[in-house]
C-alpha cells in the first residue's frame, strides 16, 4: 500500500481517538511520502493514551501542513519522495505497525548512506511548521547532589553560562521554599498533567507542604515496573543469541499490560507514560540519575509541564552489567558520581524545557542540595553572571525571574 | 650438498634483509567507543585528557577534524577504519567485513607471519574483524584477534568459580552490546585457554592473578597488548578501547571516568613503546576515536548518551599521530576521514591497500 491509497477504512482497527484523528487528516496523510507517513501514524496510533499537550501539538502540526501552500509542501516532502525504499519496506504493514517500519527505515537509511539526506529533510520539514500559539509560563526546579560530601568546583558550569550563578543562597528550609514556589506557580493553572514532581529517591515528604494538582513519581514507587522491565531484559540476555536490536525491539513492544502498570494507576495515559520511561530509554532501568533525566526529558517532550520539580538522588554504584540487570539489591551508592551525572542531567533538562518555552516566559532554577550554590535562568538574567548577595528563593525569583 | 635452490636463496636474502633493516611498527588505538570533542579536546573536555594534551600532543601531529561518513555503530565503524572503506553491513551481527583489511594487505604483500598482526578488542562481536570475506584475502592473511573478556571468562570458568564475581568489572558489557556473546561451546572455551597459554605464554593462574590488579576492560586490553609486545613484537597491532561506551547508560560520570582512564592508558602505551628496544624510535602510534557522540542540543538524540543521530558531533572526531617520522607539536585543521588511515599506513609501510580513502599527506 502507498499513502495515496489510504482511506478512512484503513484505520478501522485504530483506537477511537486515533481513528477519528486519522480520518480528519486523511488528505494530509495521503500526500505524505511513505518515508515520512508512518512517523505521523505512529503518533496518531497512540493518541488515545497521549497527553493533551501531545494531541494539541500533533493537531497543530497537521493543521499547519494542511494550510501550507501546495508548492511549499511539495518542496519539503520532495527529498523524502526521492528515497528509493527497499521492497521489504514497501511491502511492510506500515499502517498497523509504524514503529516497526520506522526501525527498519532507520537501518535502511544508515546502510544505504542516505541518513544524512533524510536528517536534513526532516529538519527542514519540521522547521517549516510554525510555533504553536499556546505559551504558558513554565517554572522548572532541579535539585542535585543529595548525600554528596564533595562537589566539583565547576558544578552547574554549563547552566551558569546561560544564567546567574547564585553563590550565597539562603538554603535554610530550601525544600519548603521550593515547595512554596512550586505551589504558587501551579496554582495559576488547573490543566491536567501540567504539574509534576519527579524524585530519584524517596520524595520529599508532606512535611514541606502538599503539592495539590501535582503528579508525583519516584524511582522507588515505580520500582515494580522497573523490576519487571529488568526481568524482560534478562530474558533477552539469557536467550544467549540476541543483540542490542532485539533488546530494543523487545522493550519497545512491551505494553503497560505486560508490566501490569494498572497497579500503579488507573489512568491509561499515565500507565503508558510510566511504562515507556523504562522501555524506551536506556539507563532508567539501572540508574536513578538516568531515570530522573529521562523522565524530565520525556515530560518536556510529551506532557509539556508548566510546573516541574526534578530531584536527583544517589544512584547505585556501578557494577558489571549483568549484575545490574539481575537487580541484585545493593547497599552501595555513588553520591559523588551521581552528582556529576545529575549536573549534566540538569543541563539536559534545561535544554528540553527551553525548547518548549517561549522566550522570556520561563524560569529555570537549579540547586546543589544542602549548599548555598544554585543557578537561575530567567528573563531578567544576564547570562554568565554571578550573584553573591545572600538571597532566599523568593527573593531570587523576585529579582531575576 | 653445497647447492641451494634459488627459492631458498631468495627467502634467505629476504629474511636477512628484514633482520638487517629494523622493521617499522604501527599501533592503532581507537579511543572509544565513541568520544565527543566536548569531553576531550574541546575546551570543557581538556581536563579529562591531561596525558594526551600535555604529554603526547607535543610529540605528535594532531588532526582536529576527522569525519566518519559511515554507519556509527562500533563494530561496523571499526571495520571501516581497518578496511579504509565505509562498510554497510549490520552492526549487530558479527561478520567479516567484505573489503580487505589493513592486516590482510600488510601480511599478504609484505609476507609477514601470522604473529606479526594483532587486534585486541574488548567488545564481544569483534571476533571477525581480523580478516575479510574477500576472495583474494581471508583468515590466512588476517590478524590474530584477542578478546580479553572472553579470555578472562574462559580462565575464570576453568578455575575457582568464586573468582568470577570479583572480576566481573573487567568483563562488563553495556547497553549496545548486552548480549553479543554467543553461547560458547567447549571447543571455544578450550580455544581461549589455548590462546592464553600458547599465544600469550600466560598460565591461567598468572593471568587471573594479574587481572585482579586491573580496574577495567580497557586496562585488561592494554595488559594483553603488553604481553603480545613482549612475546612477538608485532609490527601491526590495533587496540580498541571501549569502556567509555558505558555512556549508553546515561551516567555521565562513568563515561568521563572511562575517558580519563583511556587517556592514561594511551600514555602508558606510549611509555611501553619508548621503553621497549623493539619499538622505540620505529613505532608510529595513531590514536583516534571510532566516532563521536550526539550533540547536547540535537533534538534527535540525548546528548552524550548515544550516537544515533548522524549529526556533526557524532561524525566528527580527531586523530593524534606520534612516531619518528611525524612532526612534533603540529596541528592540522583541514578535515580528513577515518577511512584515510589505512592508505596512510599502507603508504608509510610500503604496501597497497583497497581503501577508498586518501593517504594523509602530513603523515606519509
Amino acid at each position: 500500500m502507498k499513502p495515496d491509497q489510504l482511506t478512512a477504512h484503513t484505520f478501522a482497527s485504530y483506537p477511537p481517538i486515533a481513528r477519528e484523528f486519522a480520518s480528519q487528516h486523511l488528505s494530509l496523510l495521503q500526500r505524505l511520502p511513505l518515508a515520512v507517513c508512518p512517523s505521523f501514524l505512529l503518533q496518531i496510533q497512540k493518541l488515545d493514551t497521549s497527553f493533551p499537550a501531545e494531541r494539541d501539538a500533533l493537531r497543530w502540526q497537521c493543521d499547519s501542513l494542511e494550510q501550507m501552500p501546495v508548492s511549499k509542501f511539495g518542496e519539503l516532502v520532495a527529498p523524502f519522495a526521492r528515497i528509493n525504499l527497499s521492497s521489504q519496506l514497501l511491502t511492510s504493514d506500515w499502517v498497523h505497525a509504524p514503529a516497526s517500519f520506522i526501525a527498519d527505515l532507520s537501518a535502511f537509511l544508515w546502510s544505504s548512506g542516505e541518513i544524512n539526506e533524510f536528517r536534513s529533510a526532516s529538519k527542514a520539514f519540521f522547521a517549516a511548521i510554525p510555533e504553536g500559539d499556546v505559551h504558558p509560563h513554565r517554572l522548572s526546579l532541579v535539585v542535585i547532589g543529595r548525600d554528596a560530601e564533595t562537589s566539583p568546583a565547576n558544578v552547574f558550569h554549563k547552566l551558569k553560562r546561560r544564567g546567574v550563578a547564585l553563590t550565597s543562597l539562603d538554603h535554610r528550609n530550601m525544600p519548603q521554599q521550593i515547595f512554596r514556589a512550586f505551589r504558587e506557580h501551579a496554582a495559576h493553572s488547573s490543566e491536567p498533567y501540567a504539574h509534576w514532581y519527579v524524585d530519584g529517591g524517596e520524595p520529599w515528604t508532606e512535611a514541606y507542604g502538599s503539592l495539590p494538582g501535582t503528579i508525583t513519581i519516584s524511582y522507588p514507587t515505580l520500582g515494580p515496573l522497573r523490576k519487571r522491565t529488568l526481568t524482560q531484559m534478562e530474558r533477552v540476555v539469557d536467550s544467549g543469541n540476541a543483540g542490542a536490536e532485539q533488546m530494543r525491539t523487545r522493550l519497545a513492544s512491551t505494553s503497560p499490560n505486560d508490566l501490569n502498570a494498572a497497579e500503579m494507576t488507573p489512568d491509561p495515559i499515565l500507565q503508558r507514560f510510566y511504562t515507556e520511561l523504562f522501555t524506551e530509554g536506556s539507563g532508567p532501568q539501572i540508574f536513578s540519575t538516568s531515570f530522573v533525566q529521562w523522565a524530565g526529558r520525556e515530560l518536556a517532550r510529551r506532557a509539556r509541564p508548566e510546573t516541574l520539580l526534578l530531584r536527583y538522588a544517589p544512584r547505585q554504584r556501578y557494577r558489571a552489567f549483568d549484575e545490574l540487570l539481575r537487580d541484585e539489591e545493593t547497599a552501595s551508592f555513588d553520591p559523588e558520581g551521581s552528582l556529576r551525572d545529575a549536573d549534566m542531567g540538569a543541563w539536559y533538562n534545561w535544554i528540553e524545557i527551553n525548547r518548549i518555552t517561549a522566550p522570556g516566559n520561563g524560569i529555570f532554577f537549579a540547586w546543589l542540595e544542602g549548599s548555598s550554590q544554585g543557578v537561575l535562568i530567567g528573563k531578567n538574567v544576564p547570562p554568565g553572571t554571578a550573584c553573591s548577595t545572600p538571597l532566599n528563593l523568593d527573593q531570587v525569583l523576585a529579582t531575576f525571574g | 650438498m653445497g647447492l641451494v635452490s634459488s627459492t631458498c636463496l631468495g627467502s634467505s636474502f629476504a629474511r636477512a634483509a628484514s633482520i638487517a633493516a629494523p622493521r617499522l611498527k604501527t599501533i592503532i588505538v581507537t579511543f572509544g567507543g565513541g568520544a565527543r570533542d566536548e569531553e576531550t579536546f574541546a575546551e570543557d573536555g581538556q581536563q579529562n585528557i591531561p596525558h594526551l594534551l600535555r604529554d603526547l600532543l607535543p610529540q605528535g601531529t594532531f588532526f582536529t577534524q576527522v569525519i566518519n561518513g559511515g554507519i556509527l555503530g562500533h563494530y561496523v565503524a571499526t571495520a571501516s577504519i581497518v578496511t579504509g572503506t565505509y562498510e554497510r553491513f549490520n552492526n549487530f551481527i558479527a561478520q567479516p567485513p567484505p573489503n580487505p583489511t589493513l592486516f590482510e594487505c600488510f601480511r599478504k604483500e609484505l609476507r609477514r607471519p601470522s604473529t606479526d598482526a594483532w587486534v585486541i578488542a574488548p567488545s564481544n562481536g569483534f571476533q571477525r574483524i581480523g580478516s575479510s570475506s574477500h576472495t583474494a584475502f581471508g583468515p590466512q592473511y588476517g590478524a590474530g584477534v584477542i578478546l580479553p573478556k572472553r579470555l578472562l571468562s574462559a580462565a575464570l570458568n576453568s578455575g575457582k568459580p568464586s573468582q568470577g564475581d570479583r572480576l566481573a568489572h573487567l568483563m562488563q558489557d553495556n547497553y549496545e552490546m548486552p548480549v553479543y556473546q554467543p553461547l560458547e561451546s567447549t571447543y571455544d572455551h578450550e580455544l581461549h585457554l589455548n590462546t592464553l597459554e600458547s599465544t600469550l605464554k600466560l598460565s591461567i593462574s598468572d593471568f587471573v592473578h594479574d587481572a585482579k590488579t586491573l580496574d577495567s576492560a580497557d586496562e585488561l586490553s592494554v595488559f594483553i597488548a603488553r604481553q603480545l609486545m613482549r612475546q612477538y613484537s608485532p609490527s601491526l597491532m590495533m587496540l580498541t578501547l571501549h569502556d567509555m561506551d558505558i555512556a549508553h547508560s546515561g551516567a555521565f560520570s562513568l563515561y568521563v571516568d572511562a575517558i580519563q582512564r583511556a587517556d592514561r592508558l594511551c600514555a602508558d602505551l606510549w611509555s611501553m613503546i619508548q621503553s621497549d628496544p623493539e619499538y622505540k624510535d620505529r613505532t608510529t602510534l595513531y590514536i583516534m576515536p571510532d566516532f563521536g557522540r550526539d550533540a547536547d542540543d540535537d533534538p534527535a538524540g540525548n546528548g552524550f548518551q548515544h550516537h544515533r543521530t548522524g549529526g556533526a558531533s557524532a561524525r566528527t572526531t580527531w586523530l593524534l599521530a606520534l612516531g619518528p617520522h611525524i612532526r612534533h607539536n603540529a596541528v592540522v585543521e583541514h578535515p580528513i576521514e577515518s577511512i584515510d588511515l589505512v592508505p596512510t599506513i599502507g603508504r608509510h609501510l610500503g604496501f597497497a591497500t583497497h581503501s577508498t580513502g586518501r593517504a594523509i599527506e602530513e603523515l606519509v
